[in-house]
């Protein structure tokens, strides 16, 4: 809130500490502060002036002869009680004699004010520190109005003795009443004149500095930056309500020199050429002098009227001057066409405007705006008179008044003037593309257009923080940032592909289940000696059929389609590629009756390659050992034979077999076999048939042949082998087979 | 002067006559001096309005400063026809003493209705729970 009257203590340090805190934001404002950087710095001591002052006030005080300024009836003072008790300050005779100086030796004021005077009245009405506060008429603006009425009614103001400045400044200083100029033209005899002319015409009162406290120039605003934003959040984009710069009035020029910029300004900062200190009054009447002159000489014209005077002065001002000059200066100008309109009734219609500074008006809008102010232009200014009459009015400087409207204007900037106000624009859109369609419905048709985001949309792509070394993920997560909790990767296969993989899954489950009913069968064909046992008599026959059953459709299984003694190669393989087949196989073979067990023996001979490289994995085939070996202790020697030959099978084959255990094994086992039916019965058949000798004529060829890495080591080695080797081989060959057998059989 | 066209702001309200409700359920009535950006009002002879049936009583209260929270609505008092209404003025003391009569009627009310509440078994919320007014 704008202090216009602090009658408390306790505000007091919190607005002088906002205050200067203020005057550190401050930029432009700094341009015009001749106390920091003019004049008022280099040359201006206050306290000088302060001397100077004192040792005027004793030339004055003697003298001074105590006129008093009478006042004219002026509006009674309002009801607004003085707070008791007077606080005596310091200086205050000096400030009384200045006073009473002012008042009795201008005539332009002493009319005016009124007899005696009356200090008990005075003291409590300004700021319980009256010490500082200006109470010199010539400083009406820097007191509140009713101090003002009663400085006038009394006469004597407590001047400030401490900041002599602000005198002398807030002498020329603003107010909507403007004594100043009158002041000014009649003090030429003053010998305050010249303390005036030092200090400078339009000056900035100083932050408030004195030893008392307050001086009514807390009144007036501090020097603040143009943003007055305190606190809030920084401005990113220019706000809408930016006026353009432009180039300053001609008139405003001579006013101020821009001398120093404290801080470069922000962009976003509402420039403000001038010294708003100024009174719009003053700046409007060194800039009206040239134009036009007070019709009659400074009289005994009421404050009130001397203000409406100066205020009607305004009125031809705009119209005078260019107008886009007039817009930044005009910021100052303007609010005062807007202000006493009022009272300028009888003069015209005031040029309503809109303020350039609300550039966030959809354009639209902004027409519609001008053409109802336009139209309430015509019938307007009605209770001017009664707000002339208001000896309260304008409490609310205009820079105040400014001040809050740039925060205001501030809400309203927007980057994004969709996403804030979606209706507002949608509306304005749609009421110009009626009004469009209704001018020109005849031409064309109009469309509406789509008007998509132009915002590119940015790829969040989440990486979760990761450690070195450390297992996972962080569980860090946020709603704008999910944790990926799975990293799940999409795999997309052919459809081909995929008919591959199905078929071969739909083979294996087929295997997998050929061989689980196999199981089944030979679970029962296992447990039929247990059960025959224990089921009676009678029913034993229908079990042993069962159990015939059982086995043949064992075999069946395996076999071949059309023959009944070999084994379907396919079927084989296709079981002992699981391990379960093998298992099977091995646990089958002790049930199977001799005939079919062999064939079964074939089949897996014939395949040992395949089943080898099968086998791979599972390394299982091993356990078919046990049973095969009591196979082939029971089979003929044609059958042996056969299945010798089934061993060797297509040429290349023996190296292979060799190559794996079980093939060495089972090799070995028919040899064995073979030599212990040899070496058994000397009728046995073997040699008979040639195919015995050639084939262990091959089988010794290729042991010998092969290198001893590629040679598995078997299971065991029969120890009778050597005894067959002798027969067929001569004895270097022996020796070395004898040799490759012992290393085979140690490389275990 | 058109400070923010478009946009709703006390600024063109300054120096005019208005009547504030504020959230204790006052009625002032003063002229609006001064604004800030929380719409904190500065009001000038201000006149504390008190409303009883069809009668009213005024009492000047000087300047008031009302933080902006606090109000619930202000408007501008068209000076013409404030003098013409129905309602009736009368002095602080009879407006004062009817608003006593009319809270005591309340509150006697009030308590009636708890207490029927409390008959049948129900619980209505404490006054203080309630927000304001």
């Amino acid at each position: 809130m704008f202090r216009f009257q602090s009658l408390d203590d306790d505000c007091t340090l919190e607005e002088e500490e906002e205050e200067e805190g203020l005057v550190e934001e401050e930029d432009e404002i700094d341009q015009f502060n001749d106390d920091t950087f003019g004049a008022g710095a280099i040359d201006d001591d206050w306290q000088e002036e302060h001397a100077r002052l004192a040792e005027l006030d004793e030339r004055v005080r003697d003298g001074s002869a105590g006129s008093d300024a009478s006042c004219t009836a002026l509006p009674p003072p309002p009801s607004a009680k003085p707070p008791p008790g007077l606080e005596e300050s310091r200086g205050e005779d000096l400030v009384e004699s200045l006073a009473r100086l002012i008042l009795g030796s201008d005539p332009a004021i002493a009319g005016v004010s009124a007899s005696g005077p009356d200090r008990s009245q005075f003291g409590p009405m300004p700021q319980t520190q009256a010490a500082p506060s200006t109470h010199a008429v010539g400083a009406p603006s820097l007191l509140s109005y009713q101090q003002h009425q009663h400085l006038l009614h009394q006469g004597t103001p407590s001047l400030p003795q401490v900041n002599s400045h602000s005198i002398w400044e807030n002498s020329m200083g603003f107010g909507p009443v403007g004594v100043n100029p009158g002041l000014a033209s009649h003090m030429k005899d003053s010998p305050l004149l010249s303390i005036i002319k030092e200090v400078g015409l339009p000056k900035r009162p100083p932050p408030v500095r004195s030893e008392d406290g307050r001086d009514l120039s807390e009144r007036v605003p501090p020097p603040r930056s143009s943003s007055p934003v305190i606190g809030s959040p920084p401005v990113r984009a220019v706000p809408i309500g930016t006026p353009p710069k432009q180039p300053m009035s001609h008139a405003l020029n001579q006013i101020h020199c821009p001398t120093v910029h404290v801080r470069a300004p922000v962009q976003h900062r509402f420039p403000s050429p001038f010294p708003e200190r100024l009174s719009p009054n003053t700046i409007l009447n060194i800039a009206n002098s040239p134009l036009c002159r007070p019709p009659f000489p400074a009289g005994v014209l009421s404050q009130i009227q001397q203000a409406q005077l100066l205020n009607s002065q305004v009125r031809p001002f705009p119209r005078g001057s260019p107008a886009p000059p007039l817009l930044p200066g005009g910021a100052g100008f303007r609010p005062f066409f807007g202000q006493p309109p009022p009272r300028v009734g009888p003069h015209g219609p005031p040029p309503n405007s809109i303020r350039h500074n609300t550039t966030h008006l959809h354009p639209q809008h902004r027409r519609m705006l001008t053409q109802r102010m336009q139209n309430r232009g015509d019938h307007g200014g009605r209770g001017c008179d009664r707000r002339s009459r208001d000896p309260y009015s304008n409490l609310m400087t205009q820079r105040e008044k400014e001040w809050v409207a740039r925060i205001q204007m501030m809400q309203l900037q927007s980057t994004d003037p969709y996403l804030d106000d979606y209706y507002y624009q949608n509306y304005y859109e749609k009421m110009e593309k009626r009004q469009e369609r209704d001018r020109d419905s005849s031409r064309k048709e109009h469309t509406t257009k789509l008007i998509t985001p132009q915002v590119a949309k940015l790829e969040h792509t989440y990486r979760p923080v990761q450690f070195a070394g450390s297992l996972g993920k962080l569980t860090v997560s946020s709603v704008n940032n999910p944790r990926k909790m799975i990293d799940a990767v999409m795999t997309s296969r052919t459809d081909d592909e995929e008919k591959r993989e199905k078929q071969v899954w739909n083979k294996r489950r087929q295997i997998l289940y050929t061989v689980e009913k196999m199981y089944s069968l030979l679970l029962e064909v296992q447990d039929f000696e247990k059960k025959f046992l224990q089921t009676p008599e009678e029913e034993r026959d229908a079990l042993l059929e069962q159990h015939k059953n059982n086995t043949l459709q064992l075999y069946n299984s395996i076999r071949e389609k059309e023959w009944d003694d070999r084994v379907s190669d396919e079927q084989c393989l296709m079981i002992m590629s699981v391990r379960k087949g093998k298992g099977l196989i091995a646990r089958l073979l002790p049930f199977l009756p001799p005939p079919q067990a062999a064939a079964v023996v074939m089949g897996v001979a014939r395949n040992i390659p395949a089943l080898a490289k099968k086998d791979k994995q599972d390394q299982v085939l091993c356990c078919l050992v046990d049973p095969v070996a009591v196979v082939i202790q029971s089979m003929s020697s044609s059958a042996l034979t056969d299945l010798l030959q089934e061993l060797q099978g297509s040429e290349g084959q023996l190296p292979r077999v060799l190559q794996n255990k079980f093939g060495v094994t089972l090799l070995y086992l028919i040899l064995s076999e073979g030599e212990r039916m040899q070496s058994s019965d000397p009728n046995c058949q073997l040699m008979d048939d040639n195919r015995w000798t050639e084939l262990v004529f091959s089988v010794t060829r290729e042991l010998l042949k092969v290198p001893s890495s590629s040679l598995s080591p078997p299971l065991f080695t029969p120890p009778n082998l050597l005894s067959l080797f002798s027969r067929y081989v001569d004895r270097q060959r022996l020796e070395l087979l004898q040799e490759k057998l012992q290393v085979n059989a140690l490389s275990r | 002067m058109n400070y923010m066209p478009g946009t709703a702001s006390l600024l063109e309200d300054i120096d005019k006559k208005h009547l504030v409700l504020l959230r204790d359920g006052r009625t002032l009535i003063g002229i609006l001096r001064s604004i800030d950006q929380f719409a904190n009002l500065v009001l000038h002879q201000t006149v504390e309005r008190i409303h009883v049936g069809k009668k009213f009583g005024d009492i000047p209260r000087g300047i008031f400063i009302v933080r902006g929270e606090n109000v619930v609505l202000l408007g501008e008092v068209d000076l013409d026809k404030e003098y013409d209404q129905i309602l009736q003025r009368v002095s602080i003391e009879q407006i004062l003493e009817e608003q006593r009569l009319e809270q005591q009627a309340k509150q006697e009310s009030e308590r009636l209705k708890l207490q029927a509440v409390k008959e049948r078994g129900l619980s209505m919320p404490k006054a203080d729970a309630l927000d304001d007014f």
